[in-house]
């Protein structure tokens, strides 16, 4: 276990460096994008291999404790983010503003437990993966969005407006957000069927308002 | 129509109908639209969803009130959802937001109907006694027309392995059940296969546990079988205890399972089995008796003879027909309104 936190670690490192660079660049007005994609890139591949030797000691993907479900999401987000800001070039100054926000989500990683946990026999189902998978789509879609509102939140707060000035028109921006919301509002959809489908097969109802489902409903 | 008149869009023949409708009905129409346009307001969407959020935790309070909470509601949120598309112009030019809006009609109504025929229910199931069609516990809707009393089928007994610290593996239920031929088919159950019968479904649960089976004879001489379900093992290990009154007697019979031996090694991987080195202990009144299989105890009512000891299996039981068309309409739901998403990004590129 020692070696995959060890590299985990380095994976964080990568993260975080990628995400100082991308603030020190807009602040410099600066356009250090090959260096932010390449430790993006080096974390992410730092990350997919402590998950996976963690899921070949376990025998079981990162579903079932706080700090695996958190270091699967953080691995998504990144693998997101990291595909909007290779393929969409004018955005990638909203690095600036995405990375400090998965900097709270690394923080909360680094303090959970990294024991392990049982994995149900409800979870031995080909569901499992599909639920999760178009979840992590979902919520991909919806950092780049967040990432997008915010740079047009902070020009009409008068904030960083200069520095800020090279990213598109507030309009345009809006409308990537929307496109990626709608990306999301459908693999939620998804996401919730999927999930359906597997509560139906592994507790005999396909909803049950419990707290999960319901937060998943109401968002 | 009138719409369609003023746009310019409209046929010659249209044209003539909306001048029909008008000066045939000049009264009636503006009232009728007037209730649908009321009918189809936003407002009364924000609404209807609050009062459904309302239903919904009103029946999560109350147990017995899950059913109209919840189908009033849909039904008014489906009724303002048909208003809207009937009402506004926009879904007859775009196909996809129309065929995504009548799914969602759709969905609506199907919750409805679920609500009001579904039935949740448990039952434990001895091994080797058949099911009866008598749940141990259950609710439903007003209108649920199923025949569980028609429904048959015999537990044939579980395997469970353990890993160690008493973790529960995968459940792999043996039953037999009758098919409307008569002829007995049978069928391997468990975490994620659930036993469908008549739209039933039968899903093993974590509750199971063991069943002292006893042979009742009354002073009449009938004879009778029955077995008493000890509470759930591993969870209630330190209180395998239970009452039971034979069939057609007054007595109570208090009957405790002590369990000599240690079933599940919570420090190794192990097997749910049945234990060897056990007593079990019967109380009637104020008489303690000891019983092995095969032993037989007098009372004042009748003979008690232990014939040994089973496994019970709990089984959780759900029935809504809704659900094959409930997922067909999330599919068309989903699949127009990616369709209509994609046409929409496709005509123009965002940064244009």
């Amino acid at each position: 276990m020692e070696q995959e936190l060890q590299i985990l670690w380095a994976a964080v490192t990568a993260y975080v460096l990628a995400g100082v660079v991308a603030v020190v660049g807009v602040v410099l007005g600066k356009r250090p994008e090959r260096s932010v994609l390449a430790l993006m890139l080096a974390g992410l591949a730092l990350q997919t291999l402590s998950i996976g030797l963690r899921w070949d000691r376990l025998g079981h993907g990162p579903f079932i404790t706080m700090f695996e479900i958190l270091c699967s999401n953080v691995w998504s987000l990144m693998a997101a983010y990291s595909l909007a800001y290779w393929r969409i070039a004018r955005i990638r100054a909203t690095a600036a503003i995405v990375m400090p926000l998965m900097f709270v989500m690394l923080g909360w990683l680094m303090v959970a437990h990294p024991g392990e946990g049982h994995y149900p026999p409800t979870y031995n189902t080909p569901w499992l993966y599909i639920h999760i998978g178009l979840g992590k789509v979902f919520l991909g879609a919806v950092l780049v969005a967040v990432g997008l509102s915010c740079v047009i939140l902070m020009r009409h707060a008068g904030i960083g407006r200069q520095r800020l000035a090279h990213l598109p028109a507030s309009p345009q921006l809006d409308e990537l957000a929307f496109r990626c919301m709608a990306i999301g509002l459908i693999f939620h959809t998804l996401m919730l069927i999927a999930g359906a489908i597997w509560a139906q097969d592994a507790w005999g109802r396909y909803w049950a308002w419990d707290p999960l489902e319901t937060w998943a409903f109401i968002t | 129509m009138v719409r369609a008149v003023k746009e310019g869009k409209a046929t010659e023949g249209s044209v003539d109908r909306a001048w029909a409708v008008l000066t045939i009905a000049p009264e009636r129409r503006p009232a009728s639209a007037g209730i649908l346009r009321l009918l189809a307001s936003l407002r009364l969407t924000l609404a209807l969803i609050a009062l459904l959020g309302c239903g919904v935790a009103f029946a999560y309070l109350r147990e017995g009130a899950r059913t109209w909470p919840l189908v009033v509601p849909l039904v008014l949120l489906a009724l303002n959802l048909l208003a809207a598309v009937l009402t506004n112009g926009v879904f007859r030019r775009q196909t996809e937001l129309l065929v995504f809006h009548l799914a969602l009609i759709v969905l609506l109504l199907l919750v409805a109907a679920g609500r009001l025929t579904y039935l949740n229910g448990y039952v434990g199931v001895t091994e080797g006694v058949p099911f009866d069609g008598t749940l141990s516990d259950s609710d439903q809707g007003p209108l649920h027309a199923g025949d569980l009393a028609r429904v048959h089928f015999v537990n044939k007994g579980f395997r469970i392995d353990y890993a160690p610290g008493l973790q529960r593996g995968a459940t792999r239920n043996e039953v037999a059940w009758a098919g409307p031929d008569g002829r007995w088919h049978e069928e391997l159950i468990g975490d994620q296969t659930p036993l469908v019968l008549s739209g039933y479904r039968f899903y093993t649960t974590f509750n199971k546990g063991f069943a002292p089976t006893f042979r009742w004879r009354n002073a009449h001489g009938a004879d009778l079988r029955g077995s008493v379900q000890l509470p759930p093992y591993p969870l209630k290990e330190y209180s395998q205890a239970a009452e039971w009154t034979p069939p057609g007697s007054a007595l109570s019979i208090w009957v405790m399972l002590d369990i000599d031996e240690i079933l599940l090694d919570p420090a190794e991987h192990t097997t749910f089995r049945l234990p060897e080195r056990y007593r079990l202990v019967v109380r009637i009144g104020r008489d303690r008796h000891e019983m092995r299989p095969g032993e037989s105890l007098q009372t004042a009512e009748g003979t008690l003879e232990f014939e040994g000891l089973r496994s019970w299996m709990g089984y959780r039981v759900f029935y809504d027909w809704t659900l094959p068309w409930l997922l067909a309409a999330c599919a068309l739901a989903v699949v127009s309104l990616a369709a209509h998403f994609w046409r929409k990004f496709t005509a123009k590129p965002w940064d244009a």
